[in-house]
């Protein structure tokens, strides 16, 4: 760390002033950080080694106590890793996280675009377009339960707007009840990539559009050359963070699913669920659990990784014209 | 001190006599046998006063409330607090009591199919003893009381029957134009079903989609379909081990089964395969479905005229059987069969115990299974049957129904791990039936995963419940 570098040899110390500054830096840094880390050695470091201890031990909860779990070294790693069933719920997974971040994220844009230069009445909007967030998911499920049904309001409407018979069966086609869920989770999760990105926009500094307005550049080249480079942190950022939240979607998926129909919505965070608590096979459960987290740790490392990056360019970007300048 | 003279006859005259009259109402305080129900007061007095604390999904608690009201006037034990968890969700929730050894419920109210998978992670209270001190009976219809017992022992009071029966359309059977066209088309009589096939064949025969009036109202789901499955094996002559602990599914009575199971698809609804209940009882009564095996609960709200469009339009019977053993063998159902378990690692389970008896007795639970606004609660008792207020409330051809097919209920997999063996068949069962999985598949992958489950529970483990198993399942092949 730079503030914490020894002094290099022959230079003079550091005025005790500069040292005194260092160290109250230092100890604010450990009085915010602090709390977290109490909290992760006394509440999530215990649940961490448990995990881990049951995810060696096969416990079968009918037979016996936990401490009495056989152990069984990698087994239930391998169980799970040749689990086909798991295998799918991956792909099932990826592709429901993948395509509703991707929706989120094009909806959410694109109010946070319409949205972020002030007008009248915006507020009005702003609280309309952040209402489905503030929307409980169980409550989002079968509220479209009763909407999606075959000769429900929304086929009903969109057969009269477009003048034919619209009938898919949203919640009965194996082949679309997962993207079902993922309609509903764009529906319920795009206002969070919107104040992400309405919080990006409006932090773009003024003087790279002007100075582009200036030159004559359209709206588009504006948009495509000067806005957009310099939102691709922020964009990174939502992108990564709606993914793993939609990784996680349970609630919407089991109230109106359950896994079916077949096993067309049996996702990862439902297959986990059922397998630890319908099945009560703790020791598999967890063994998923770690090799969830496993992955989603890639994902986050790869996601801090791009993002170091975007900042490096962004940063990169800045200098020079400041360079230039002097 | 005058002389008693009397002949030997007019002694012996005069002891019948006396005899007779000691047997007569009234003429001697000859001592008074307690009924059953003022055995558990007596008893529950004796463990002193609390209050209870228990797990139960609030539409089954509401209509037992009076009933508890009058237990705790009695005895002062009454309920504390109460966690309203639905009954589909109460199985994961006291499995996470089970293995924390919790003592949060005193009483847990749940699908008694749990019974081995609690006992055998040592939730369960045995109840026998309070059953003998409370000179208590499970009075059921049929063989019934049985489905509370495992491993010789009493674990559950039984508060709502919950057996499959069957429902036809009454109006559509009897019509004359109906009753011709059959005629003409099968040579045959239209009239109540018999088997699974005449079922099937009645249900193609009246629908009518354009009416948005379909054959069948029974359930395909994921989670509830497997059910109606069980009732087909069974009758089929099927029985899913053998005494080894073998998975027996994929057999041709397995076969036979799944193929009726999955022709359900061609008279039912075009979405049933993820309708449960909340979806399928008000298109029962509103009149959408022409014949269906239910809950009998449907029958008390199909004969409601305030909430049924079609209160006597329907007959209610026995759920057809099948000849396909050789025999005709007709197998109902009963699951979820909701329960009072008590908790051994309860302070206050000798408390929760009486007051669960209270509730069992046949006497005590008719105003519970006639409640007319919390109508989860379905009669199971003998004295249930010839109450007039169940009579009522569910007519007398549905509460005849309901007694025929309590004489061949049958339990889904009763064994510990009982959740895992049936999503699994669950599961694949409505794969097949979505198009996911091949139909002569099902079996065959069940068995796979059912042996992983054998082998993580413990074969020799699993053959101990299999006794249990066994004494559950109803005895006769038909109805008496």
């Amino acid at each position: 760390m730079a503030v914490a570098a020894a002094p290099a040899a022959g230079l003079p110390p550091p005025p005790a002033r500069v040292v005194s500054r260092r160290r109250a830096i230092r100890l604010f840094k450990i009085s915010l950080l602090s709390p977290l880390i109490v909290m992760f050695a006394l509440v999530l470091m215990p649940a961490l080694l448990l995990q881990l201890y049951f995810s060696f031990h096969q416990w079968t909860v009918y037979l016996g106590t936990w401490w009495d779990a056989e152990f069984v070294g990698l087994d239930l790693f391998q169980e799970v890793l040749t689990d086909p069933r798991f295998g799918w719920a991956i792909v099932r997974s990826l592709l429901f996280a993948t395509g509703s971040t991707i929706g989120c994220f094009v909806f959410g844009f694109l109010l946070a675009y319409l949205m972020y230069e002030p007008f009248r009445g915006n507020a009005v909007y702003y609280i309309i377009f952040i209402l489905p967030m503030l929307t409980v998911p169980v409550v989002v499920a079968y509220t479209a339960e009763m909407m999606l049904y075959q000769s429900g309001p929304i086929n009903d409407i969109l057969s009269r707007l477009s003048g034919t018979e619209f009938k898919p069966a949203w919640l009965s086609d194996p082949n679309i009840a997962l993207a079902t869920v993922g309609l509903l989770e764009i529906w319920n999760w795009t206002p969070f990539s919107f104040i992400i990105m309405l919080a990006g926009l409006s932090a773009i500094p003024k003087e790279p559009i002007e100075a582009a307005e200036i030159l004559g550049a359209s709206k588009w080249r504006i948009f495509w050359e000067v806005q957009l480079p310099l939102l691709r942190p922020v964009i990174l950022l939502a992108l990564v963070l709606r993914f793993l939240e939609a990784m996680a979607e349970f609630p919407k998926t089991w109230a109106l699913f359950q896994g079916g129909p077949g096993s067309a919505t049996e996702t990862l965070p439902i297959y986990i669920f059922m397998t630890t608590w319908q099945y009560f096979q703790i020791s598999k459960g967890a063994a998923m659990s770690y090799i969830v987290m496993l992955m989603m740790i890639v994902i986050v490392l790869l996601a801090i990784r791009l993002l170091r990056r975007e900042k490096q360019s962004l940063d990169k970007m800045y200098e020079q014209p400041s360079k230039a300048e002097g | 001190m005058a002389k008693l003279d009397f002949s030997r006859r007019t002694f012996v005259q005069g002891g019948v006599g006396l005899t007779v009259a000691n047997f007569l109402p009234g003429t001697t305080p000859f001592a008074h046998a307690a009924t059953m129900e003022e055995s558990t007061i007596a008893a529950a007095k004796a463990v002193g006063p609390a209050a209870v604390n228990g797990m139960i999904w609030s539409p089954y608690l509401v209509p037992m409330q009076p009933v508890i009201a009058e237990f705790s006037k009695q005895t002062n034990i009454t309920i504390g607090g109460v966690q309203d968890i639905s009954i589909f969700d109460a199985p994961q929730r006291a499995m996470a009591e089970a293995l924390s050894r919790s003592a949060q419920f005193d009483f847990i109210h749940i699908d008694s199919n749990m019974i081995p998978s609690l006992a055998s992670a040592g939730y369960l209270e045995p109840l026998d003893d309070y059953m003998k001190k409370a000179n208590f009976k499970i009075d059921a219809v049929g063989d019934y009381g049985n489905f509370m017992t495992y491993g010789g022992n009493t674990y559950g009071i039984p508060t709502d029957g919950n057996v499959h029966i069957q429902y036809v359309r009454k109006d559509l059977i009897e019509d004359p134009d109906n009753k011709k066209r059959f005629a003409d088309k099968f040579g045959q009589e239209l009239k109540f079903p018999e088997t699974w096939e005449e079922n099937l064949r009645l249900q193609e025969f009246l629908m009518d989609p354009s009416k948005d009036l379909y054959g069948s109202g029974n359930l395909r789901n994921r989670a509830n379909g497997v059910t109606w499955w069980y009732m087909i094996y069974y009758s089929a002559g099927g029985f899913p081990f053998d005494d080894d602990m073998k998975p027996t599914l994929n057999t041709p009575a397995g076969q036979y089964a799944v193929d009726l199971y999955l022709q359900d698809k061609k008279v039912n609804h075009p979405e049933a395969n993820t309708w449960g209940t909340p979806q399928m009882i008000p298109r029962i009564a509103n009149g959408h479905v022409v014949s269906c095996q239910y809950w009998d609960g449907t029958a008390k709200l199909n004969e409601n005229a305030a909430k049924s469009k079609t209160t006597g339009k329907w007959v209610y019977g026995l759920v057809p059987g099948s000849d396909f053993s050789g025999k005709r063998i007709h197998r109902s159902i009963s699951s979820p069969l909701a329960a009072i378990l008590i908790n051994k690692y309860s302070p206050r389970k000798a408390q929760a115990a009486y007051m669960a008896l209270w509730l069992g007795s046949g006497k005590n639970s008719i105003p519970i299974v006639t409640d007319a606004v919390n109508t989860f609660h379905d009669p199971w008792a003998k004295e249930h049957m010839a109450s007039p207020l169940v009579q009522k409330a569910y007519s007398p051809g549905g509460v005849k129904a309901i007694e025929k097919n309590f004489q061949v209920v049958s339990p889904p997999i009763y064994l510990t791990g009982f959740l895992e063996f049936q999503d699994a068949l669950g599961k694949n069962l409505s794969e097949a039936y979505v198009g996911q999985l091949p139909a002569k598949d099902v079996l065959s992958k069940t068995e796979n995963e059912w042996n992983a489950i054998i082998g993580r529970i413990g074969r020799n483990k699993l053959k101990s419940d299999l006794k249990s198993y066994k004494a559950v399942m109803p005895k006769r092949l038909v109805p008496a």
